[in-house]
């Protein structure tokens, strides 16, 4: 059996093509205007290099800040001399928070969020501890590094 | 003399100005006991335009960059010509223009004027309280001082604890995975190009739905008889004079409280002591601060702004819940479910400000 | 006696003005003395300015409305002759 018209009339066919088209047309600008307004996300850093000199000096039970990407990372020294790195952001909303010496305890103003000073959040809102990095010192370089990265410190 | 006629000739050859002067007499306000109500739009539309103008002076000086921001704010406030005044007018008018509009919006509410026909005026103006809100954000951060950089900070991030969608909104309004000199240049460009055009396009959606549908009546007025004043000139006599009144209130504000100007932010110092979101946010703010930490086994905080916009998507579309209202009936459950929003929303506000 | 009160009244707001301007580091508020009285007096000009045209307007107002009730009462009496 052969169809002698077509089930489908020029008409609507050609609505059809216009209306696709249009349709093709605007969602591929859209998209590309989407694409252009939406920021290339670029990633906290793996490691940052500071001079050891300017961190490692630093008084007992005092903390001494530095920038870890777009935030603030924390070098702190504790009483008996041990260092330590960590981020200094807030775990509940991101804001950042302060060292207190004489409570040896972190404290963000935000909510009043405590942290002790092994970043454990001991009070108020914030929901997981803070997040400590490695510390590698080489030469006159003091390397921050998150934890679970491997650098070799000879490259730097 | 012979000037205005020969203009008004001249007009009159080009176009139908008597068909203008029927249309304008032929506009009739309803007069009933409610009508003080509708004023309020009037005068939110009175500051908008405010807000317009002194925003264009202001954009005139202010420099979108975190080096410069502050200071020049600072310069506007210290150096120029009544620049002080003018900064404080534009805060006072978003100010005062925000809290009319939430008067606004629940006189609408519990009057009912969005029921049927008038569904899609509800719709226009819900999403200019969310321009205006978004508005107020925004100029907000502009300002570049540590509580501007604090409050955004956990404003954006709030709005990245949606699921499926929050990361992708919160990298979007921040430029980037943190609050940057990049989100302030987003801001900027949101407070003075996007949001503006947005919000002339609503308005003139709004004032020609509103033109379309004539003037709501309550129901309770419905079979009552009642005269009816034409628009103008009475009406648009009267919203002059309260426009006037308006304008002196923001004038005598903007000169007794001038807004202070923090600290210039610094995203490695840390977060200042108290913050609190301004005082439109302060019913969200106090929301999240019900909900613990985690929540069977979730992020309580997920939990809240998911509860959150459940609320806020349910007063978007009251008009299509309302069926009773729709057909004319009396609907005791939505004047109930109208005033719980009002009441929680100041109750929230008030505890926000004093705790 | 009124004087004295307004006077009063005047004096508050601009310790209340001041104590806000004391605690805070950058200057969002003239500073002067001199400055400050010229912006209260600019203050009571406008309030004056807007007073007075609110005036005008209600004035005017009345007048529309009452030749609109002249009006309306005008086209009744245009159709009681209709009725005889
Ligand atoms: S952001 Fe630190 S306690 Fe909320």
């Amino acid at each position: 059996m052969r169809i002698t018209s077509s089930l489908v009339t020029r008409r609507t066919f050609l609505n059809t093509l216009f209306g696709g088209w249009l349709l093709a047309f605007f969602s591929g600008s859209l998209y590309s205007l989407i694409k252009f307004a939406f920021p290339t996300i670029d990633k906290e850093p793996d490691f940052v290099v500071l001079f050891a000199r300017d961190f490692l000096p630093i008084a007992p039970n005092s903390v001494k800040s530095f920038a870890w990407g777009g935030k603030v990372g924390l070098f702190l020294k504790k009483t008996n001399g041990a260092i330590f790195a960590l981020k200094g952001v807030c775990t509940h909303m991101e804001c950042n928070i302060t060292y207190k010496p004489e409570e040896k305890k972190f404290y963000c103003a935000c909510h009043k969020g405590w942290f002790d000073d092994n970043g454990k959040n001991i009070e108020g809102p914030p929901p997981k501890p803070l997040e400590f990095f490695d510390i590698i010192i080489s030469n006159e370089n003091l390397i921050i590094v998150k934890k679970g990265v491997n650098i070799d410190p000879a490259k730097i | 003399m012979r000037m205005k006629a020969a203009w008004q000739n001249w007009l009159e050859e080009r176009y139908n100005i008597d068909e203008f002067k029927t249309f304008a007499a032929s506009k009739l306000v309803p007069s009933h006991r409610y009508e003080i109500w509708y004023f309020t739009g009037g005068i939110v539309l009175f500051l908008f335009i405010m807000q317009f103008i002194t925003g264009a002076a202001l954009a005139l000086y202010y420099i979108p960059h975190t080096e410069y921001a502050h200071k020049s704010i600072i310069e506007i406030v210290t150096k120029l010509h009544a620049g002080w005044f003018f900064r404080s007018l534009h805060y006072w008018g978003a100010q005062l223009a925000i809290a009319v509009l939430f008067i606004h919006v629940f006189s609408a509410l519990l009057l009912k004027s969005y029921r049927k026909p008038r569904e899609l005026i509800w719709i226009s103006g819900c999403k200019l309280l969310g321009i205006s809100i978004f508005f107020g954000l925004s100029g907000y951060f502009l300002l570049w001082d540590e509580r501007a950089f604090a409050a955004v900070r956990v404003a954006t991030g709030g709005a990245g604890d949606l699921p499926l969608i929050g990361g992708f909104i919160k990298t979007f309004l921040r430029g980037g995975i943190d609050v940057t000199g990049e989100t302030l240049t987003r801001f900027y460009a949101f407070h003075v190009s996007i949001l503006p055009l947005v919000t002339i396009f609503l308005i003139v959606m709004h004032l020609f739905l509103v033109h379309y549908h004539g003037m709501g009546l309550p129901r309770s007025e419905e079979n009552r008889k009642h005269g009816e004043t034409p628009f103008f000139p009475n009406i648009f006599y009267k919203d002059l004079m309260i426009w006037l009144v308006v304008l002196g209130i923001v004038v005598t504000m903007a000169t007794l409280l001038p807004p202070e100007i923090g600290k210039q932010a610094d995203p490695l110092a840390p977060a200042p002591e108290n913050i609190k979101p301004e005082w439109y946010f302060l019913f969200l703010f106090q929301t999240l601060k019900l909900f613990p930490g985690t929540m069977l086994g979730f992020n309580g905080e997920t939990i809240a702004i998911i509860l959150v916009s459940f609320g806020v998507l349910f007063f978007f579309l009251i008009p299509f819940f309302d069926r009773k209202s729709s057909r004319g009936e009396k609907s005791p459950l939505f004047t109930g479910i109208g005033l719980a929003y009002m009441v929680y929303f100041i109750v929230m506000t008030i505890i926000g400000f004093f705790s | 006696m009124i004087r004295k009160f307004m006077l009063m009244i005047f004096f508050v707001i601009i310790e209340t003005t001041t104590a806000f301007a004391n605690q805070i580091s950058i200057e969002v508020f003239p500073s002067t003395p001199y400055d400050r009285y010229i912006i209260y007096e600019m203050l009571a000009l406008f309030w004056a300015g807007i007073i007075g045209l609110v005036i005008i307007i209600r004035m005017k107002l009345k007048e529309i409305e009452r030749i609109q009730r002249m009006e309306s009462t005008e086209k009744e009496e245009k159709k009681i002759p209709l009725l005889d």
